[in-house]
Parts: structure tokens; C-alpha cells; sequence
């Protein structure tokens, strides 16, 4: 079984090291590959110099793009099974393992849920995750607890149609999608810490549109999209 | 409004939604430059169904005519969105640029390394 850790990072070096040291530290037997997304500081240059797998994009493509880079990269290598794994040390490597297990049941996308066992807590940010629930649950009658975690892991024949297709970004409007189209998803529990050094992507208005684009392509646009199924190779 | 105009807008609004879930349904167009599109036509399609919501806003602006207020609307929006795409076309030709001359400067980079290699192993034979 081949697996490999995917880490996009954009403007990172205040994180990267500790998150790839953790990282080896907890999961020995995966490989990793950090793409370095345009960063406008040091993140390639301190990569390089303590010597880690790297992909160094030339130019800003935004998460899709960089993800779907690694998921190329592992496509062309073979790889059983992708992770997505945030660069700013909020995921934490010691639940890879019980994620692994659960995809290895025969699922196509093991979710790292904070909300499996746990109640989640009355925030702003989580009104957004509970309307993108409902959106899901009310196209496809399936609940997804937390749809924007951005820990997941994908196996074989999803590597291969996310590195191929377009608009298949890593975001909760694909994961919807790929419910409808009769993928099988399961939720693992795992902890996040919070973000510990730099700034978090999303602002207010960010969040706004984002928010916006979800639920109109959740509620409206999915439902008239045709699947092109990928052979594996 | 006329009702020729309401159905007009209407099957227009209607054609532009069809053809932009048609471009998406082959995978041609990326969802985040359909939602614009998206919601003007359903902008368009609400106008058309509710004439009574245009004539509210013109009264409210003093404008004499319906179909103004609706032009006035689209053409500021439409304007706001051509600036928008100016400055999205401005960073893609610069990625475009920076991409193509990233690629000429590593391959020369690594012609150069194989010229010097070549250089050295002669210097070492003689």
C-alpha cells in the first residue's frame, strides 16, 4: 500500500518545518509531498534546504490547482491513496493512521471529522458548516457533519478522476457531487488545533462569497453536471 | 412594461442559465465564473416575472421609465464586471509571462550545467 501526504503551502515558513517534522515523526510509513503554491516568501528556499519532497510551483494557482498538482504527481507515481494535510499546523498527523484504516473498508473518501462524537460549538463559522449540511443533506439525503474539514483522504480511483477533471476543486460542493454520483464517504473523528503562526485566508467577505458559491453550486449547479469516470491505471 | 418585453426577457434569461449549466454539464467552464452569470439571469428572470419590483425602484430613483431603470442596472453591472475581468486578465497574462520565462531559464540553466560538466571532464582528460 502506497500513500502519500499532500501539503499545498502558501506563505508558510512559519509553519511548514514543524508541521513536516510532526509529520514524519507520526507517520513513518507515508510518503509526503509539500507544493509550494507561488509562495511570495521563504517557503520553497527553507524547504530545499532541509532537503523535503517538494513541488515548487512557479506561480499562484490557489489551493484547487496546487492540490490537484499532488494528486498528478501521485496519479503518474501510482500512489493507493492521497491525503489532503494542511500546511499551518492545524491537522494533526496521529489521526492519518485511523483515517487510513477506515478508507481501506473499501470507501472512496474518508473525511477527518471534528464532529463525529463531538458536538460542534455556536459560532459563526460553524452557521456556514451547518448550511452547507443541509445544503448536501437536501440534494443528496446524506448527512456529511463536516463538510469544509480540510482533511481528507481519497483512494485510488478518486486520485485519478480529481487529477484529471475540471471543477473538481477539494471543497464541499465536489464532496456533494461525488455523494450524488454514488461515491461513498465516511467520517472519522479527529482533533484540530488552531492555526499557530500567520494569517488564516479567509476575512469576512471572503468567507461571504464563499459561502455564496458553495450553496449556489450545492443546490443548483451539481445537480446538472455529467460525470466523466476516470479508468484507473 | 410591455408583456412582449416581460417574455422576451424571460426566454432570454432562461436561454443564457441553459447555456452556461450546458458549458459546466461538458466541463468546459469553471463554476466560479458561472455564478455570476447564474445570478444575472436570475436577476433577469425575477425582473421579468415581477415587473411590478423594477417599477417600485424607478419610482423610488425618479426615473420616468421602467426600461431605463433596467438598462441603467445592467450596464452598470455589466461595466463593473468588464473592469473586474480587465484586471483578471491582467494577472493571467502576467502568470503566462512569468510561467514561459521560468521555463526558457531552467532549461537554459541546465544547459549551462551540462556545458560546464562537459568543459571540466575535457579539462581533467588533458
Amino acid at each position: 500500500m502506497k500513500c502519500l501526504v499532500i501539503i499545498p503551502a502558501y506563505n508558510e515558513e512559519e509553519n511548514i518545518v514543524r508541521v513536516i517534522e510532526s509529520l514524519k515523526e507520526h507517520c513513518a510509513d507515508c510518503d509526503y509531498v509539500i507544493i509550494n503554491d507561488g509562495s511570495a516568501d521563504n517557503t520553497a528556499g527553507l524547504c530545499r534546504r532541509m532537503g523535503f519532497e517538494l513541488i515548487d510551483l512557479p506561480v499562484n494557482l490557489g489551493l484547487a490547482g496546487a492540490f490537484q498538482t499532488g494528486l498528478k504527481y501521485a496519479y503518474r507515481r501510482g500512489y493507493d491513496y492521497a491525503i489532503q494535510f494542511d500546511a499551518d499546523g492545524q491537522h494533526r498527523p496521529e489521526f492519518i493512521g485511523p483515517m487510513l484504516e477506515k478508507i481501506q473498508e473499501g470507501y472512496d473518501i474518508v473525511i477527518g471529522s471534528r464532529f463525529v462524537t463531538k458536538k460542534k460549538p455556536h459560532s459563526l463559522r460553524m452557521l456556514g458548516s451547518n448550511l452547507i449540511s443541509l445544503a448536501t443533506w437536501m440534494t443528496t439525503g446524506r448527512k456529511v457533519k463536516d463538510p469544509t474539514s480540510g482533511m481528507r483522504i481519497f483512494n485510488k480511483k478518486m486520485i485519478a478522476e480529481f487529477a484529471l477533471n475540471l471543477n473538481y476543486g477539494p471543497e464541499p460542493d465536489t464532496i456533494s457531487y461525488l455523494l450524488k454520483q454514488g461515491a461513498t464517504i465516511a467520517e472519522v473523528q479527529v482533533e484540530m488545533d488552531e492555526r499557530i503562526a500567520g494569517e488564516s485566508y479567509l476575512n469576512l467577505s471572503r468567507s461571504v462569497m464563499y459561502m455564496l458559491r458553495m450553496l449556489l453550486s450545492i443546490l443548483f449547479i451539481q445537480n446538472f453536471r455529467k460525470r466523466r469516470e476516470v479508468k484507473v491505471r | 412594461m410591455t408583456l412582449i418585453f416581460r417574455i422576451l426577457l424571460i426566454v432570454v434569461s432562461l436561454f443564457t442559465t441553459c447555456y452556461i449549466l450546458k458549458r459546466i454539464r461538458q466541463s468546459k467552464l469553471q463554476i466560479e465564473y458561472a455564478i455570476f452569470w447564474i445570478l444575472f439571469s436570475g436577476v433577469l428572470i425575477v425582473f421579468s416575472v415581477f415587473p411590478w419590483l423594477v417599477s417600485l425602484f424607478t419610482r423610488m430613483i425618479g426615473m420616468q421609465l421602467p426600461v431605463n431603470f433596467i438598462f441603467l442596472l445592467f450596464i452598470f453591472v455589466l461595466m463593473v464586471k468588464l473592469f473586474f475581468m480587465t484586471i483578471e486578465l491582467s494577472t493571467l497574462e502576467n502568470k503566462v509571462k512569468d510561467l514561459t520565462q521560468e521555463l526558457a531559464l531552467e532549461e537554459k540553466e541546465r544547459r549551462d550545467e551540462q556545458k560546464d560538466e562537459a568543459v571540466s571532464e575535457t579539462a581533467e582528460r588533458e
